[in-house]
């Protein structure tokens, strides 16, 4: 009898196994057929279009009647940036279909297939009680018929730019797979006054060129001014009376301080990548080398040691790395060593000479300007010294700077004659130029960081 | 003399030509195998009668939907409740109980101790070797005696039915492209260029994507007969790429923007009604 109601338990225990294994058979059987039977598997596609998306940006709604033309002023803001990258095309207003009255609801997917977009970027704009500006959006897949992204910020009424902007990275970076550097500044060297008798002045502006505002009076010489990469701090290079030196300014603050106090002449200084460091270029009698001060504990540090003049040092974004100009094989070329000195790695051949080298944000191109043949060019060559690029050549085109993401380049071109030097941007395929307006002439622009 | 200078040439030219049938066997050139390009020979009035239809046809109401495979005559099926088995048990003959292994006879040397050689190792040794046991002698095979076996029906094989799992309808039911020795119906290359072709002019590489190595995207694409999609296309794998999502948002947005596609071969539909491709822009790579 015992044995029995053993013999049943243990039966039912194997069916119940049975059940298991007979279920977890069904779920594969129920899978795996429709997987493997009937499909057909057709070579990879290894390449396709890289041409500006389409996207459709209406004028944002306003929520109240009392708006204004905030709404209509960020959505032209956005579709600036958006066209100025070059990797979108905005859509003429002119030829919407459906015309957007309410954001809360989906759109007409199927008008805007019509007029071939595929991002579609809908916007309001709410004052509140508190004075306080509300901003939502929304982008859209055209295709699909989904949200691909929506967020809602609250600022006060000045500060409707920047929403913008942010709004622009975030389309930017939701359509390309890369960050945007939409919401960043410029800080250049301003010029007035005739060829003779030039006012130089550093000026800081958003990266569209609106919002400029001065950072020095002009009774000193300013040059070469870079922005640190981890703080809204700027170090340049000034000269009123005495030698040339290297500052730094803070551009929140306005505070201002000299670095170091070395017996000759700093200049080129650049920030390392978390901002602690500068490296520069002090003068010893005709020859100059590199240098690395710590920005807290004021300890130097000298990089290089020879009778040649190195000067244009730049960190690569891990810090291990610097890249740097340097005569020591006869004429200006660029070479890499590590960011603790010692033997350098000369990486461009070419004919002319190269100066100025910036290495990229994303580490994987060193800008540099080259002359040569009467002409100054813009390039980029990877930092082993392969795949040497020009991207725009000219009478006169110097210092490069990257934007924070890498993939646009700006610098200033000088047209010779009576005029004077502007600032233009360019992306890495070289095909996107653009004039960056500025209030006068301009030169020596350093591309921030991403503002957060 | 003579016959041993035969016997050593004789044998000298066995052995070249032995070794000239080894080393001379020319390795077969390996060549790079391409697809095959189908091409068929029909006259124009075998196209006419493909193409023609008949006036006097009812109306269809609607397509029917194929099926995957038109089986001819259903194979009946033997026992499909029946266990399936890796393997028939295979039970050999079942003799009688083995005769008892022979007990090990105590050994002569088990003596005192001290009677022991100094090589103690050696010794023990020795006396771990068991000797086996022989084997045990199988009894003579049982003869059959038909006239002794009363009930006949103890003949039966009352084992379970089995069928063996290594057996089935087909052996292989996912279609192939026919690489070199396609046999199967299957999209020409021509036919195969025009679909990529389509999808790759549809598809814009977003920046950051086209930059990005070890980034692809595999998508499965349904057909409807007349060439739109069926289903939403889907993407089937999943990397951790941080443009992984805008990557394959894009090529979701291009399979999309390409339908219908409506020059793929209707007569072939069962081919291409389900495809799987990948979308890798390993060829964008910037300079």
């Amino acid at each position: 009898m015992r044995d029995d109601h053993f013999s049943v338990q243990r039966s039912g225990f194997s069916r119940r196994g049975l059940l298991l294994g007979g279920m977890a058979a069904g779920v594969y059987a129920g899978l795996r057929p429709r997987d493997a039977m009937a499909q057909l598997r057709i070579p990879d596609i290894t390449s396709g279009n890289v041409q500006p998306i389409p996207v459709a940006i209406p004028d944002f709604l306003a929520g109240s009647p009392n708006e204004g033309d905030v709404p209509r002023n960020i959505s032209g803001i956005i579709t600036n940036n958006l066209r100025r990258s070059g990797l979108f095309i905005p859509i003429d207003q002119q030829a919407f279909i459906e015309k957007i009255a309410n954001f809360d609801n989906n759109p007409r997917f199927p008008d805007w297939r019509q007029i071939n977009a595929q991002g579609l970027v809908t916007g309001r704009v709410t004052r509140q009680q508190d004075g306080r500006l509300k901003v939502e959006f929304r982008l859209w897949d055209v295709f699909g018929g989904t949200q691909l992204h929506g967020q809602q910020f609250f600022t006060t009424p000045d500060y409707w730019r920047r929403i913008a902007h942010i709004i622009s990275d975030a389309i930017y970076e939701r359509l390309t797979g890369e960050k945007g550097y939409f919401d960043s500044r410029v800080v250049f060297v301003d010029e007035t006054g005739n060829k003779a008798q030039r006012i130089k002045r550093l000026a800081l502006m958003d990266q569209d060129g609106a919002n400029v505002r001065y950072l020095t009076r002009g009774q000193d010489l300013v040059l070469t001014p870079r922005f640190s990469p981890a703080t809204q701090e700027i170090t340049y290079m000034s000269y009123g009376q005495g030698d040339p030196r290297v500052y730094i300014l803070n551009t929140e603050t306005g505070q201002r301080e000299i670095v170091g106090n070395f017996p000759g002449m700093t200049f080129a200084p650049r920030f390392s990548p978390d901002g602690q460091r500068v490296v520069m270029s002090l003068q010893q009698g005709s020859n100059a080398n590199i240098f690395v001060m710590d920005l807290r504990s004021k300890a130097t540090t000298r990089l290089t040691d020879t009778p040649a003049i190195d000067t244009s040092p730049s960190f690569s974004p891990d810090g291990a790395r610097i890249c740097f100009e340097s005569d020591r094989g006869g004429k200006p070329q660029i070479y890499v060593m590590a960011a603790t000195g010692g033997p350098a790695q000369r990486i461009t051949f070419g004919e002319g000479t190269f100066s100025t080298p910036v290495w990229s944000p994303r580490g994987d191109a060193i800008a540099f300007t080259k002359q040569g043949g009467g002409k100054f060019a813009i390039g980029v060559i990877k930092p082993d010294g392969s795949g040497e690029r020009i991207l725009t050549e000219g009478f006169h085109n110097e210092g490069p700077t990257f934007a924070p993401n890498g993939r646009v380049l700006m610098f200033f071109r000088d047209p010779g004659g009576e005029g004077g030097p502007s600032l233009y941007s360019i992306d890495l395929t070289g095909r996107n130029e653009q004039r960056v307006q500025t209030p006068s002439y301009a030169s020596d622009p350093a591309w921030s960081p991403l503002l957060v | 003399m003579i016959k041993s200078s035969v016997t050593i040439s004789t044998l000298g030219h066995a052995i070249l030509l032995a070794w000239g049938l080894v080393s001379f066997s020319a390795k077969p050139f390996d060549s790079a195998t391409a697809e095959s390009l189908p091409v068929d020979v029909i006259s124009s009035s075998e196209f006419s009668q493909m193409t023609a239809g008949v006036k006097t046809a009812p109306m269809a109401e609607a397509p029917k939907p194929l099926v995957e495979k038109v089986a001819p005559h259903p194979k009946p099926v033997k026992d499909t409740t029946a266990k399936i088995s890796e393997k028939p048990e295979i039970e050999a003959a079942k003799a009688d109980a083995p005769p008892p292994a022979p007990q090990v006879k105590p050994q002569p040397e088990q003596k005192p101790p001290e009677e022991k050689k100094p090589d103690e190792i050696a010794e023990a040794l020795k006396t771990e070797v068991v000797k086996p046991p022989p084997a045990p002698k199988k009894p003579p095979p049982p003869k059959l005696d038909m006239s002794k076996i009363e009930n006949k029906l103890a003949l039966l094989d009352k084992r379970e039915q089995r069928r063996s799992a290594a057996i089935g309808e087909t052996l292989n039911a996912t279609p192939t492209l026919g690489a070199a020795t396609g046999q199967s119906a299957t999209l020409s290359q021509n036919e195969i260029d025009a679909l990529r072709g389509r999808l790759r002019d549809c598809w814009d590489v977003p920046v950051g994507v086209a930059d990005a190595r070890d980034l692809f995207v595999v998508v499965r694409i349904q057909f409807k007969r007349g060439g739109d999609l069926d289903n939403e296309p889907i993407i089937t794998n999943r990397l951790s790429h941080p443009a992984f999502q805008v990557a394959a948002e894009s090529v979701l947005r291009a399979v999309r923007k390409c339908a219908p596609y409506t020059f793929m071969p209707a007569a072939k539909y069962d081919v291409w009604k389900d495809i799987e491709v990948k979308f890798d822009p390993r060829e964008m790579f910037r300079g």
